[in-house]
């Protein structure tokens, strides 16, 4: 072999070396368990001076994450709210549905399995129903009519069913809380007031919260993104796709019936993932709250970079048919509640209820929380010149099978 | 600590490179993964110490991963592992993360690297990695040219013992 030949031989050798090394690399997922066994080996107190210099570098990175998003967050931190999600949701950008892991009723199962249930509280606590006195009048949300007004009904509201499941979870533990921040690779942080737990990773800081009696809300996790977040590259993607990427990325696709909403109105953008409960004959019932307002986990982006993360936290659910209202029923207890019309001073304006749907609402009790159907029905009234949505919602359970 | 970039960042930089290294040292890729898991978990801890203007992370991690892989010969019978070089005795034992790596392109050349004598392995592997000859000589306590002679030698040997696998 000649030298020439002999030094093509080796620089061969030595490009295969480079492609050896190149190639070689550990296993799936070693990368992501070696830094979180990492992050678990720090001293506590070096944690959390790394998590006070975050919290602040976030505070004066204000021009780089949006004052919207921080407010946001800030609002979520005291705990005060839960999904805050506005009225001012596009009407359905696009329709997904999920896997069902959701049990649905057993044909098997008599009335009234649960007991007798408690009523949903609503606004103002005020409890609502067909024997339960005035019914509420919804609060704060924009293009919402909060005030008194005359009632009158002009839809159909034709029910094809008697039964309605009703949904019962336990109240989810710090265990349920560690597994579910375990499942995304979130070593727990610290525990604080008002919270089941605090988890950090190098990205965000998760917050696990259980159910909240009043307001009543689901309980839910939260996810606020450090800036170390990257953003969720997907050439060509928009808001609902790159929302969604974000979700698969981290096993929070929700297992439940979804329909995606997308407010792109301001920065951040928000993407909705509406929860759905599946009923009878193939239709399904949102899951809203107190508002009326529909929610489920919420994806907050700002230049496609995850910035809040807010969702229903995962619990296994069981559920029993109950005996729900009649249509007649569900319209008396939503006209309960109109104003009449005073002898002297002015009218409350007349709001024509069009539209009545069955949803799912929330009623909190304690060690075990459920999801009982509700009628909300809805109408415009024109005030100032300014369309406004008046919205009722009347629990749509049996009275007799309700705690008064 | 103006000049320091976050140690995140570093490790996800070089996750890839330290492991490469390890793994043409070391016979299976469990092995590999405890070594470069001590790596990072010690060059974590050391970080804040890290001064950079005395040497690159690239040559400061490397070192740490050579002294692990050091470590990891004394402690788990460095004359098994001679006795097998000499016998060109193939690696008896693998895990199934390890029969699957095994699978991939190029195992059979780190495996000839793996036979060759500690220091030219060395020589083969920082420069192979990312390395410049200067710092694969500080690493190796020897000159730049040394490293460079090295190398050369080194891989001379390891086309041989290709060649003596393929006759």
């Amino acid at each position: 072999m000649s030298e020439q030949d002999e030094d093509l031989e080796l620089q061969a050798l030595q490009r295969q070396l480079d492609d050896a090394f190149e190639t070689t690399r550990p296993r799936r997922g070693f990368e992501d368990e070696l830094w979180l066994r990492m992050q678990s080996s720090r001293p506590a107190q070096s944690r959390l001076r790394d998590a006070w210099a975050g919290f602040w570098q976030g505070i004066r990175a204000v021009p780089a994450v949006p004052a919207a998003a921080v407010a946001v967050a800030m609002v979520v931190v005291i705990g005060v709210v839960l999904v805050g999600y506005s009225g001012l949701l596009q009407p359905r950008s696009a329709s997904t549905t999920a896997g069902g892991a959701f049990q649905g009723p057993q044909s098997n199962q008599y009335a009234g399995d649960f007991g007798r249930l408690p009523t949903p509280v609503f606004a103002g606590g005020q409890k609502t129903g067909a024997s339960a006195g005035p019914n509420l009048t919804l609060p704060a949300a924009t293009g919402e009519y909060l005030g008194p007004a005359q009632l009158t009904w002009t839809g159909h509201l034709d029910l094809t069913f008697t039964v309605a499941p009703v949904f019962r979870y336990h109240e989810p533990s710090t265990n349920t809380a560690d597994q579910f921040a375990s499942g995304l690779g979130a070593p727990l942080y610290e525990r604080p007031q008002g919270f089941l737990g605090m988890y950090q990773t190098s990205d965000y800081t998760l917050k696990v919260r259980g159910t909240v009696q009043s307001p009543p809300s689901s309980p839910a996790y939260f996810i606020f993104s450090n800036l170390s977040m990257p953003a969720v590259e997907a050439a060509g993607a928009g808001p609902a796709d790159l929302a969604s990427v974000f979700l698969a990325e981290h096993s929070l696709v929700p297992q439940w019936d979804y329909t995606t909403a997308v407010d792109s109105s301001g920065d951040p953008v928000k993407v909705f993932y509406q929860r759905e409960f599946n009923l009878q004959g193939g239709t399904s019932a949102y899951l809203v709250n107190m508002n009326g307002d529909r929610y489920g986990i919420e994806v907050d982006l700002s230049n496609n970079r995850p910035v809040l993360v807010s969702g229903m936290l995962p619990v296994s659910m069981d559920s029993a048919n109950y005996q729900i209202i009649s249509s007649d029923q569900a319209v008396r207890a939503a006209l309960g509640g109109s104003q009449p019309v005073p002898v002297t001073g002015t009218p409350a304006p007349a709001v024509q209820l069009t539209q009545a749907e069955l949803v799912y609402v929330l009623a909190p009790a304690g060690d075990h929380s459920f999801y009982e159907p509700a009628f909300m029905f809805s109408g415009t009234v024109k005030i100032n010149g300014s369309t406004m949505t008046k919205r009722v919602l009347v629990p749509a359970v049996d009275p007799s099978q309700r705690v008064p | 600590m103006a000049d320091r970039q976050p140690f995140e960042d570093l490790y996800r930089d070089y996750l890839g490179r330290i492991y490469a290294y390890v793994r043409a040292q070391v016979g299976t890729s469990a092995d590999a993964e405890d070594i470069t898991a001590q790596v990072f978990m010690n060059a974590y801890q050391a970080y804040p110490r890290f001064e950079a203007r005395n040497t690159t992370p690239a040559a400061w991690l490397f070192r740490i991963a050579r002294n692990a892989t050091l470590d990891h010969f004394r402690a788990h019978g460095r004359r098994e592992r001679l006795r097998r070089t000499i016998q060109h005795q193939p690696e008896t034992v693998e895990d199934p993360a390890g029969q699957a790596e095994e699978r991939i392109q190029y195992e059979a050349l780190l495996t000839h690297v793996r036979r060759l004598p500690e220091r030219q392995r060395d020589a083969i592997s920082l420069r192979h990695s990312g390395l410049s000859f200067e710092e694969v000589g500080r690493l190796m306590r020897c000159s730049e040219d040394a490293a460079k002679m090295m190398y050369h030698r080194a891989v001379r040997a390891l086309r041989e013992s290709v060649r003596m696998e393929e006759a």
